[in-house]
């Protein structure tokens, strides 16, 4: 009789425990497994970013999250986080982000004459402030439908590198995170008698 | 083991351990019947629940390739997730088809409790409006019954599950056997008093399968979150550490996992169903269990899946299917129209720790009721999940220490999301695709259904109510989607075997009981004539007590 039959909690498969047929199919979360580790290896070497890349992404988070009463993007391995992703995306999200990589150097390079990563903070800072709030839609005639393509890269590499940073434990400790799983019941509104309207 | 269950003859068995599964397997081994309830994964342990595990804590924090890579459908489910994605059937094993241009998603679980234990919990009755939708309107027909027939077993399923909820004397959405409601934030007071004042309509906190108080032995919410990765509480309703267990308890049922049912065992000469044959999952055997009565209790699609693979010669087009609607009418909510906006006002900073309210706030239905009258562009209605609560503001604009101040001031996000109806269409249906089988060797199906026009104005229309109510409610920066989404992404997919009282028009009875085969029930949400609007699993499960209890009736009157 080989079929598993579960009544309560026995196992009655002939060889198999109960619990290692189950955790032969688990995913590593349901097993346990706390897969965040790797980031802070001291070995650590990017799977997909060369050194150049990897360089201008730690200084382009570092500029968008620096270490302040928390820590940045940098400490929180961010650039590490979203290298391991890169390396198992399609190639299509491999090359938007190359891209928007190589356009931090070529907009740095029209203004400075320098990459990115070899500017001082301050004009790295002032390079990509523009870019980070909406742009105007109100332009001068003639001036429809030319994208602005730095401000797009820049915001496709904020948005990951947001993404990154706060779900990462610094980034959510940064939030006030507790690791505490429950802190009681759900109380909501207990203004009396309003109705906020 | 005193005997091997395979060489017993059960009095029923119950396809399927889900929702439906469980709850046909409690009552009829409570009755004190002889039951086996056949599971086609494997058993679920609380060993393996991750809802205390930060996401920082997964290696790709939500994007595992192994999950990509076996699960390319199931990952369009909200609920699948590289915490789980391994309770979800893996789809390199579980193909199906669907014609050129009609997409549709098929998300299922196989393992011990099915869906149930991912499910969004939303648990809300049909109404006689509903039920009797095509008196009102001329659509399609009525069901076969009524609500006055449901209500006692609403009445059941609420006492014994628990649902939070709050009673609101609404025609639309009757109010039910309600444990106390969890509370609004102040924008869901707000938008609630707003919606009543301006418009008239009804905003309900949401009415969920969650307890607020200890409840039959299982203790209340502790408000961590995230219930489709599991609960060590049991707090929300699932069925292997509810239904499942009690069944267990009796001494009368036999769980048998691993067990992928093919198909049903015919004794033509009667014109009854004798058993079912089953591949087990892991070892590919094909086995067979004996029974006087058999339940399908699968999901809608995977039961009329092993009927249209159960065909014998006097039921060529697949068994029980005289009447040729066997995997037709196949519904599921129309999905695709939201709308958000922002409270700029509301000064409440979002929060990284719990508590976090698993439920949200519940709009009814107002399209087409008795009291509005008819809608000039659409038949039938749509209800609105939604929320207001203060988020973290990842979207921000700036750089540096002003960007990340702005982020944990956070933004008072205020959203509306619809469910709309789907309706009865003798075109959208499921078939065997004669060149497709699954990992064991079993027929798949062709899966062929799109949303009409009149699910197109319904989400139409809905797009635009969501925006005027947030306006209404002082809602800046609204942004709103309509258009209808692909078929199945609601997951609530209903009907393909339908019940009615003509034989040649239905293919289950009042009571989910085969017209053609007397001892052959499907006893999940195939049985549907219409989806309405509202959440479907509590209504599941409603229809499938009232056909176990009718069948435990036939049992004593040796009917069966």
């Amino acid at each position: 009789m080989r079929t598993a039959l579960y009544a309560g909690a026995a196992a009655l498969v002939p060889g198999i425990s109960f619990a290692q047929a189950i955790d032969a199919g688990l995913t590593p979360a349901a097993r346990g497994e706390d897969g965040s580790k790797f980031l802070s290896d001291p070995n650590w070497k990017p799977a997909f970013l060369s050194d150049q890349q990897n360089e201008t992404l730690i200084a382009l988070g570092e500029v968008i999250i620096p270490k302040t009463d928390t820590p940045g993007a940098k400490e929180a391995f961010v650039n590490r986080f979203l290298d391991l992703l890169l390396s198992v995306e399609p190639a299509e999200a491999q090359r938007q982000f190359t891209e928007a990589l190589a356009s931090m150097d070529s907009e740095s390079q029209k203004q400075f004459g320098k990459n990115f990563r070899e500017l001082a903070v301050e004009d790295q800072v002032w390079l990509v402030t523009p870019w980070s709030y909406p742009a105007d839609a109100d332009r001068w005639a003639g001036e429809e439908g030319r994208s602005n393509t730095g401000q797009e890269h820049f915001l496709r590499l904020k948005r990951l590198i947001a993404y990154g940073y706060y779900g990462s434990e610094v980034g959510m400790k940064g939030l006030g995170w507790d690791g505490e799983f429950t802190h009681g019941p759900f109380e909501g509104c207990d203004h009396q008698g309003e109705t906020h309207i | 083991m005193a005997q091997d269950p395979l060489q017993r003859t059960y009095d029923v068995i119950v396809v399927g351990s889900g929702a439906t599964g469980g709850w046909a397997a409690k009552r009829l081994s409570e009755a004190g019947l002889n039951v086996a309830l056949l599971e086609a994964g494997r058993a679920v342990s609380p060993k393996e629940f991750t809802e205390h595990m930060p996401s920082f804590e997964l290696k790709y924090r939500g994007h595992s390739p192994e999950m990509s890579r076996t699960r390319p459908v199931q990952k369009q489910c909200y609920a699948c997730m590289e915490y789980n994605y391994e309770w979800f059937v893996n789809d390199l094993e579980n193909p199906y088809s669907t014609p050129e241009g009609k997409p549709f998603s098929w998300q299922r679980l196989r393992i011990l409790g099915g869906r149930s234990l991912v499910w969004g919990r939303q648990s809300y009755r049909l109404s006689d409006v509903d039920f009797k939708g095509a008196s009102r309107d001329g659509y399609d027909v009525d069901w076969p019954i009524s609500y006055a027939d449901v209500a006692p077993y609403y009445d059941i399923v609420e006492n014994y599950v628990g649902i939070t909820g709050a009673s609101e004397g609404n025609e639309m959405l009757p109010d039910g056997q309600f444990l106390p409601p969890m509370q609004m934030s102040c924008g869901e007071v707000r938008l609630r008093d707003s919606v009543k004042k301006k418009f008239g309509r009804t905003l309900t906190i949401g009415r969920a399968a969650v307890l607020t108080q200890p409840h039959n032995g299982r203790a209340p919410c502790h408000y961590c979150g995230p219930c489709e990765r599991g609960c060590f509480t049991y707090s929300y309703f699932s069925s292997p550490f509810t239904t499942v267990k009690d069944a267990l308890k009796t001494g009368k049922c036999t769980l048998i996992t691993d067990a992928i049912v093919s198909h049903v065992d015919m004794d033509s000469g009667a014109n009854k169903a004798w058993g079912v044959t089953f591949v087990h999952r892991t070892t590919k055997e094909t086995k067979q269990v004996r029974s006087r009565a058999v339940v399908l209790c699968a999901q809608s699609l995977e039961s009329t899946r092993i009927l249209l693979n159960s065909s014998t010669r006097e039921y060529p087009n697949g068994l029980g299917n005289s009447s040729g609607m066997l995997g037709h009418y196949l519904m599921d909510h129309v999905v695709g129209a939201r709308a958000s906006g922002k409270f700029e006002d509301m000064k409440d900073l979002p929060s990284a720790n719990p508590p976090h309210r698993p439920n949200g706030i519940y709009l009814v239905r107002f399209r087409n009721t008795p009291a509005e009258g008819k809608h000039p562009n659409f038949i039938r209605g749509y209800g609105f999940q939604g929320s207001s609560e203060p988020r973290f503001n990842m979207d921000a604009p700036g750089v540096g220490a002003e960007y990340k101040r702005a982020v944990k001031a956070g933004i008072y996000q205020t959203s509306f999301v619809a469910f709309g109806e789907s309706l009865a269409n003798f075109d959208n249906h499921c078939e065997i695709d004669p060149n497709l089988k699954d990992a064991w060797g079993i027929p798949a199906l062709r899966i062929s259904m799109a949303h009409g026009k009149n699910e197109a104005a319904l989400m139409h229309d809905a797009g635009i109510t969501a925006a005027e109510m947030l306006e209404a409610a002082g809602a800046k920066n609204i942004r709103v989607t309509t258009g209808t989404a692909m078929p199945g992404m609601a997951v609530h997919e209903v009907g393909v075997a339908r019940m009615g009282n003509d034989p040649k028009k239905s293919v289950l009875n009042a009571f989910s009981q085969s017209h053609d085969v007397s001892n052959l029930l499907v006893a999940d949400g195939s049985c549907f004539v219409s989806s309405a609007c509202q959440n479907p699993t509590l209504t599941m499960m409603a229809l499938c007590v009232r056909a176990s209890d009718h069948l435990i009736e036939r049992f004593k009157r040796n009917e069966v």
